[in-house]
């Protein structure tokens, strides 16, 4: 029985770290319809600016959010004015290719700037703790910590997006750019604030996550690949829809560990020989598929 | 004047059509093949010095060494030519790998290679030098399969895993009966339950399968076995699963970057077996002790090389002081190896007399190093020339250490397998995190 409720709690705190790595990867699809292939590079670049800072300025690793807050919107903003505007005067297929050259681009920036070193935080407040709250379940405090402020970002987000003027604009913008900009809303604007946002928010969960994974400059591809899943299990562009995709894909990361509590529930010799753990993404991107095919707009929608 | 004139065209005239260097001591290259980027850095740091030093020692005269490369400064067979060893990375990828060794092949033109430390780029660069003819000695790389191919221009002076894994059974049913300095005999069942966790390359995907059968060998219950990748950023769905084994004993074969995050989740996931070891490799790079600190205490790794075998062999602290002047850390497993690398490629090449390929390989099949000469404590370096396991040093052996704090507040490994060269109390069980 511990094995499935530390299981479900597992995935539930994971499920949360992913749906704020989603989130901007949602919200820039929302407003704008283009699909960011450099979300995961963005992620990446929050990781070394969290850790860089920590280990700079001998800071606890947890104060370093607002400074990779600043840093992704800036990032965010700089590439919507400095690129992405441009390609949104081409066809669809050149804003993908477009961000999938920005993706190669950050990538090998990143390798040339920081090596192709595994680099991790040892030191910090959160680093290497946990609780032991009983019946099997641990909580690590980092993920507890980036769970929580991931809580506290959807909600923020939400906010934003549905009781503000801005998100009025942003959603708006998001509806129908030519009519919005008809009715003076500076869409222009909106898109770079979409782009900043979503930077911001990626690259806080970086700084977050850094907390508890290492980070090298090829690891932005596994988060963007199980953004997307989210973002399509959950609707592109819906916020809420990410947060609850978040959760779903979490509790899917965990199937070894159900496997494992069927396994020593029934006592099956044959089950304990299958390794599940080596499988343990293949379930987020078969997801990811059949929710292309049997429903492409996601669960939560909005937007044809 | 003009006789004076004549003499110097004359010498004019030699030196264009002399190729520099002619004159001078004759160089031999060798290609040396480490991952000096990516998650083995650290590793093929301590990889590069170490050849690096044996190069060192055996280019100079170094009186104070009692090694027979020592004395001679450079190949004496050769007129005292010297080594040169070309770095490349590889970067833990068998294709950059095997690019590499035909670039050093044929565009360096080296007389030989030394490398690769992951067998899974060793197995892909010993190909290409099989190919070409080159001789490739791999010090490192601990694949039993390498050495199964029946490569005439390969050879393994490491001992290889199956040897590791059956020294490491041994010791678990020494250590219940009894046979450990500092533990008394117990009965076997607290220990019966296995589960390992090895890195799903060449490596650690053979070493799990050994792990499996010496499980049966031995009568032990092998309940969870699983391969993870070593890029993974995280560990603890693996972690929950292995604890959920309940294991007494939990093995793995991990590179640095992944033993340490291992080693961090289990710590996190609070999990308490009574033995953790690791089969080398990242647990006992330096990078691995001064991240995890005290917190390793207890953990066991295998080894080929210890700090404590100063105490045994007196030529291996002669090395390792120059060792730590030159790095600042001490000879660990993966530094001492690669030093024995190329020291017997000093020692081949000085009893080739030539760097023909055909002398070279040669030389190598005939080699018998002592013991004596080496800082690892084996018996000597002899290949096997013939049978299942050509090219494979047949004299070599293994020790486990166990990381405990010394009286200065240091972490160090004493040895405590084989039991009779044991330098301290074992610390059973292992204390919780």
């Amino acid at each position: 029985m511990d094995i499935l409720l530390s299981s479900i709690v597992a995935g539930l705190l994971f499920g949360m770290v992913l749906a704020i790595v989603a989130l901007g990867l949602t919200i820039i699809f929302g407003v704008m319809d283009i699909v960011n292939f450099a979300h995961g590079e963005f992620l990446m670049i929050g990781m070394y600016t969290g850790l860089l800072t920590a280990q700079a300025t001998g800071l606890e690793p947890l104060l370093t959010l607002p400074v990779a807050a600043a840093v992704g919107f800036l990032l965010g903003v700089l590439c919507y004015f400095g690129f992405i505007k441009f390609l949104l005067r081409g066809p669809m297929i050149a804003q993908l290719l477009g961000t999938f050259g920005l993706m190669l681009f950050l990538r090998n920036l990143a390798l040339l700037i920081f090596g192709s070193e595994d680099r991790a935080l040892h030191h910090g407040v959160l680093v290497g703790k946990s609780f032991d709250i009983g019946m099997g379940i641990i909580l690590p405090a980092t993920k507890l910590a980036a769970a929580g402020l991931s809580v506290v970002a959807f909600w923020g987000v939400w906010i934003l997006m549905n009781r503000t003027k801005i998100g009025n604009a942003l959603r708006a913008t998001a509806l129908n750019a030519q009519g919005a900009r008809y009715m003076g809303i500076p869409t222009e604007r909106m898109n770079a604030l979409a782009w900043g946002i979503g930077g911001g928010t990626v690259t806080v969960a970086g700084a977050l996550i850094v907390n508890f994974w290492s980070v090298n400059p090829f690891m932005g591809l596994l988060f963007t690949m199980i953004a997307f899943a989210i973002v399509a299990l959950g609707g592109f562009g819906s916020v809420p829809g990410a947060f609850f995709a978040g959760l779903v894909v979490g509790m899917i990361t965990e199937i070894p560990g159900f496997w494992d509590f069927m396994t020593y529930t029934f006592n099956l010799d044959w089950m304990a020989n299958v390794p599940m753990t080596s499988f343990k993404y293949m379930w987020v991107y078969l997801a990811y598929f059949l929710i292309m095919v049997v429903r492409p707009r996601g669960l939560f929608g909005w937007k044809q | 004047m003009k006789s004076a004139f004549r003499f110097l065209s004359v010498l004019l005239i030699i030196g264009l059509i002399v190729p520099a260097g002619a004159l001078a001591e004759k160089e031999i290259k060798i290609g040396a093949i480490y991952p000096l980027t990516g998650g083995a850095a650290a590793a093929g740091r301590e990889l590069r010095a170490g050849a690096e030093l044996a190069a060192e020692i055996a280019n100079n005269v170094m009186a104070d060494i009692n090694m027979s490369m020592a004395k001679n400064g450079g190949i004496k067979s050769m007129g005292g030519a010297k080594i040169t060893i070309i770095f490349k990375d590889h970067e833990g990828n068998p294709t950059l790998g095997a690019d590499l060794a035909k670039k050093l092949i044929l565009d360096d033109k080296v007389d030989g290679l030394l490398g690769c430390y992951h067998s899974s780029v060793t197995k892909t660069v010993s190909a290409v030098a099989e190919q070409h003819g080159i001789p490739m000695i791999n010090g490192t790389s601990t694949s039993p399969a390498l050495t199964k191919r029946g490569f005439k221009w390969f050879w393994r002076t490491t001992p290889h895993d199956v040897w590791f894994t059956k020294d490491l059974f041994e010791f678990l049913v020494g250590l219940s009966g009894g046979k450990v300095q500092g533990v008394k005999s117990f009965p076997k069942k607290e220990l019966l339950n296995i589960a390992s966790a090895c890195e799903n390359s060449e490596w650690g995907s053979f070493v799990s399968a050994l792990i499996k059968d010496f499980a049966s060998e031995y009568k032990f219950n092998l309940n969870k076995s699983l391969l993870y990748s070593a890029k993974a950023p995280d560990l603890s769905s693996e972690v929950r699963s292995l604890k959920a084994a309940k294991p007494d004993v939990m093995m793995f074969a991990s590179y640095t970057s992944d033993a340490i995050l291992m080693v961090k989740t289990l710590k996190a996931q609070k999990v308490q077996p009574k033995i953790i070891w690791g089969q080398d490799a990242g647990f006992e790079k330096p990078e691995f002790r001064s991240t995890l600190g005290d917190s390793i205490v207890g953990i066991l790794t295998r080894t080929v090389f210890l700090p404590k075998v100063v105490d045994i062999k007196p030529v291996a602290g002669q090395v390792n002081t120059l060792y730590k002047a030159k790095t600042g850390n001490d000879l660990g497993g993966a530094s001492a190896r690669a030093f024995t690398g190329l020291q017997t490629w000093v020692h081949v090449l000085e009893k080739a007399g030539s760097t023909k390929p055909a002398d070279i390989q040669r030389a190598a099949n005939a080699i018998n190093i002592p013991g004596a000469e080496l800082v690892v404590p084996w018996a000597g370096i002899k290949f096997s020339t013939s049978g299942a396991e050509m090219g494979q040093n047949t004299l070599g052996s293994g020790l486990i250490g166990q990381y405990q704090k010394g009286p200065d507040g240091q972490l160090v490994l004493e040895i405590v397998y084989p039991f009779d060269v044991a330098s301290a109390d074992m610390i059973y069980p292992f204390p919780q995190f």
